[in-house]
């Protein structure tokens, strides 16, 4: 059986001016359906390069990511949108929820963009924000929330649709560590009750060194960290 | 054959299939159906552009996006055949040197078909990629009109204040209106301040002091505020009004302007249609002494209201001193009332009269009738006044003629303009004199005949006024020895916009050659085509004004894409469409054109009741009319909202499609 996601010898470079930037210098690693992963590297190495290549959102300069053994970046615009809406959940390393909705709403877009209806996508919406603890403030807009809270909503709008995969870009980077340390519980909770693989960008090493699986960015390549 | 290809050669072969559905079509409707030639050419390329517009549409599925490239060439292509087919049709120039087209024009038509074709399939195009050309179809877009709610501030207060806007400034325009009308009401009735009149101002006064109060309440709890509790306004926002404003001015303008126009042309169809008739039925040839017999077919055929004959030629007027050229018009002042207003245009005297003169009082006959109150003002009081003091102090020529001779002397009525300078009121003896007199030994020698003013005509054009009169046919006949010969007949019709069919009918019935039919459009053509291509450039003048404000849209939605790339990311990341995200932008663009078009409609629509009740005063010697007219046309307001509709929708393309193109990380890398 193939693994849930597979990367094959990703390269990713950027352009500035006449330079060539090489983020991604052949970076391969897969991860099975239900797995947790950690990965961590020094800052500016290329790790939020390298979810959003594998998350779908930005093609490799070479290489592949499959996904069930499938080339991701071979499907058409509207599939890809299709995938990236139910079958991943991103939770960006600055929350980025939109400032004009609540939290219901927020979490609910998912819902909202795979066509169901208001009252469908915010059940579901609600249910997932009991889940992250936040039933409390549905009515609040992003304005109106902490730091952590609006993580959770990210996080709850990130799993809605139910994925099967979660790239989650430092989601306690500017948390105290109580509350980090409740997010990473809450991760914990969740992969081991929905079954969803997962990817963690942390700088925390202690957290990092929690999950069951430990990866390292380093010079453009995924190594396993022991 | 790879894709481009294929697109390339359906594309052609649908825009083949709408210019020959244009051709087919103009063929068709002109020979099978009644329109008009407008109407004809209006409604062959209409469906020709719809044509194009669906080829795009459809192709924007089969090439799944927009395809530029492929439609161009498909494009040039169909230019080319299009000029070669047109040369070989021979279509009539738009120039009066020659019959056919030169081939510069040709090369002109085939171009504007070549880059029509084009412009509507990308139209098109976009249609196709708005409901998700490259994949499933889907028109929905309840969360993408959500996300575009939040770019404009849409909320209840907002909406609220937007509705306010859009109500308050007809309602103060008709209000003043109203109060105008009243106003001259009060003055007219002698300076009595009416009951509605005194509410109407207390009203106004109250609610202006009460927004007055409101607004510096707002200032003040504005100005106690910390600066960093006052709301921050986006300059988007701030742009998004601009735009509104835009559009509602440039909606406003057209409207208003086209309702005038539109009130000349019906005003002047009007009364071109009070003095002339639909139609005249001519003959090729002088001899039309059978009319008694053809006259009773015409009233038969069906769609035909009446039916008078008529006699035309011109003759020299005078009085005393006074001489002025004339068209000497002879009528049957029985039926003379079913084919034109004749009757209704009396301001003294009788129409009869001029077959019976034995009627015409020789006392001073004072002015009666409607026409006879349409006419005020100063001027016309003073020459009425003149005349009829003139009239009292010499009884026309008396002692000259014998008093039952001038009793016997045939009628002769004349326009309001004519008496003014001929110095002739009812009763009054004028000379005609016709050039086609007689052969002498020494030459033709002029004819001439007193005639006794019958009745003074009032028609509102200055042009019958001053040119027309009319005396009875047998008098007509015995002056210009026609024996019992006419020119034609006066025809009306049930319908106007039919004459010509109508024409064509009654033409057919009679047999063809040698009878002909001129309907009033024909007659009066310089007339109308001069407006008409008025109207036109003034309504494409305007519509530059539409435009202008629909770049005001195309900048607020470019402003809005850069503002919002991060959500667009963020969306993108969360699995929304290209197209869901066009439809953002498109939906905003079009609410903004919606929102201005509304109010630029009901602005005119108040604009032209305003002008209507207050009535703005014009110079009649100038233009005939005393008041500017309006005419409200519910067709012409609804083709004004479409026009600034499709702007509105042509301006958001190019933003939208490309916020529907950025990548989802674009907008995930800024702060
Ligand atoms: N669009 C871009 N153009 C040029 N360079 C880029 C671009 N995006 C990222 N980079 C560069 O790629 C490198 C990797 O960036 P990335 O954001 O992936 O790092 P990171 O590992 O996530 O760092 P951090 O831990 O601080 O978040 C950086 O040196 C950055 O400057
Ligand atoms: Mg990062």
């Amino acid at each position: 059986m193939p693994a849930l996601i597979e990367a094959r010898a990703v390269h990713k470079s950027y352009w500035l001016g006449e330079k060539e930037i090489h983020v991604l210098r052949g970076a391969s690693f897969a991860l099975n359906a239900g797995e947790m992963a950690s990965l961590v590297g020094p800052s500016g190495v290329g790790k939020s390069t390298f979810l959003h290549v594998i998350g779908t959102l930005d093609p490799p300069t070479r290489g592949e990511v499959l996904f069930d053994g499938l080339d991701a970046f071979c499907m058409g615009e509207e599939q890809l949108a299709q995938f990236r809406n139910t079958s991943i959940g991103f939770v960006f390393q600055f929350h980025y929820l939109l400032p004009e909705f609540t939290a219901l709403q927020n979490a609910a877009m998912p819902g909202l963009i795979h066509r169901m209806t208001r009252e469908k996508a915010e059940a579901q919406a609600r249910e997932m924000l009991e889940i992250v603890g936040l039933s409390h403030r549905l009515d609040h807009k992003p304005g109106e929330l902490s730091g952590g809270e609006q993580q959770r909503v990210a996080l709850a709008r990130a799993l809605v649709l139910g994925p099967r995969l979660l790239l989650a870009d430092e989601p306690t980077g500017n948390l105290d560590e109580a509350t980090g340390e409740g997010i990473h519980q809450l991760l914990v909770e969740l992969n081991q009750r929905l079954g969803i693989a997962a990817i963690v960008v942390t700088h925390n090493p202690r957290l990092a060194e929690r999950m069951p699986r430990r990866l390292r960015l380093t010079d453009g390549l995924v190594v396993e960290a022991q | 054959m790879n894709l481009r290809w294929r697109v390339t050669a359906a594309a052609f072969v649908l825009f083949l299939a709408a210019g020959a559905a244009q051709y087919g079509l103009a063929t068709w409707l002109g020979s099978a159906t009644t329109f008009s030639r407008d109407a004809v050419t209006a409604l062959s390329f209409g469906v020709e552009a719809l044509g194009f517009l669906v080829a795009g549409f459809l192709l924007s599925f089969l090439g799944r996006g927009y395809r530029p490239l492929a439609n161009a060439i498909a494009s040039l292509a169909f230019g080319i055949v299009t000029f070669f087919v047109l040369r070989q049709l021979k279509p009539p120039s738009f120039s009066y040197d020659r019959f056919f087209a030169s081939t510069g024009e040709l090369l002109v038509w085939s171009l504007c078909a070549a880059l029509g074709s084009w412009l509507l399939a990308m139209w098109g195009a976009s249609l196709g990629m708005l409901i998700g050309a490259a994949g499933h179809l889907d028109g929905r877009f309840q969360y993408e009109w959500g996300i575009a709610r939040t770019h404009l501030r849409l909320n209840r207060r907002t909406a609220t204040v937007i509705l306010l806007f859009v109500l308050i400034p007809p309602g103060v325009i008709l209000l003043l209106a109203q109060i105008a009308a009243d106003f001259d009401k009060m003055r007219r009735a002698g300076g009595h301040l009416t009951v509605r009149l005194a509410l109407m101002l207390g009203a106004i006064v109250v609610v202006g002091l009460a927004l007055a109060g409101r607004a510096l309440l707002a200032r003040s709890a504005l100005a106690r505020l910390q600066p960093g509790q006052r709301r921050k306004r986006p300059a988007t926002v701030v742009m998004t009004g601009i735009s509104i404003a835009g559009v509602a001015v440039g909606v406003w303008a057209l409207t208003v302007v086209l309702s005038v126009m539109s009130g000349f042309e019906a005003d002047l169809k009007h009364k071109i249609l009070g003095t002339n008739s639909h139609a005249l039925l001519l003959k090729f040839s002088n001899d039309f002494s059978e009319w008694k017999t053809v006259l009773p077919k015409v009233e038969a055929v069906p769609g035909v209201a009446g039916v008078s004959p008529f006699i035309l030629n011109e003759v020299i007027l005078s009085h005393g001193q006074t001489v002025t050229g004339a068209e000497l018009k002879g009528i049957d002042p029985a039926t003379a009332g079913a084919v034109s207003e004749l009757p209704r245009q009396v301001i003294a005297g009788e129409l009869g009269w001029i077959t019976s003169p034995q009627s015409i009082p020789s006392s001073v006959v004072e002015p009666h009738g409607d026409a006879a109150k349409q006419l005020e003002g100063p001027e016309y009081e003073q020459y009425l006044q003149d005349t009829l003091k003139r009239r009292q102090e010499h009884p026309e020529e008396k002692g000259k003629m014998d008093p039952e001779a001038v009793k016997n002397l045939p009628g002769v009525c004349i326009g309001k303009e004519m008496s003014h300078q001929l110095r002739a009121w009812v009763g009054d003896i004028v000379n005609v004199l016709t050039p086609l007199g007689e052969m002498t030994p020494t030459g033709p020698v002029p004819r001439s005949r007193p005639f006794r003013v019958a009745c003074i005509l009032y028609s509102g054009m200055y042009e019958y006024d001053s040119k027309f009169v009319y005396i009875g046919i047998p008098e007509a006949q015995r002056f210009f020895k026609m024996g019992d010969n006419i020119v034609g007949l006066e025809l009306k019709f049930n319908d106007v916009d039919a004459a010509r069919a109508l024409g064509r009918r009654v033409v057919t019935m009679l047999g063809g050659f040698p009878y002909r039919t001129k309907d009033w459009a024909e007659l009066n053509r310089n007339l109308f085509s001069a407006l008409k291509l008025e109207k036109l450039a003034m309504a494409i003048i305007l519509t530059f004004i539409v435009l202008v404000a629909c770049f005001n849209i195309l900048s607020t939605l470019i402003m809005l894409v850069l503002e919002k790339t991060k959500e667009i990311s963020i969306l993108k990341s969360m699995g929304a469409r290209d197209a869901s995200v066009m439809k953002i932008f498109v939906v905003e663009g079009l609410t903004i054109g919606a929102i201005g078009t509304g109010m630029g409609l009901l602005m005119g629509l108040a604009t032209c009741s305003f002008i209507e009740k207050f009535g703005l005063q014009l110079d009649p010697d100038v233009y005939y009319i005393s008041n500017l007219p309006v005419n409200v046309d519910g067709a012409q307001f609804a083709m004004v909202a479409a026009i600034s509709l499709c702007l509105s929708y042509l301006a958001t393309l190019y933003p939208a499609t490309k916020a529907s193109r950025l990548s989802p990380v674009d907008g995930l890398r800024e702060e």
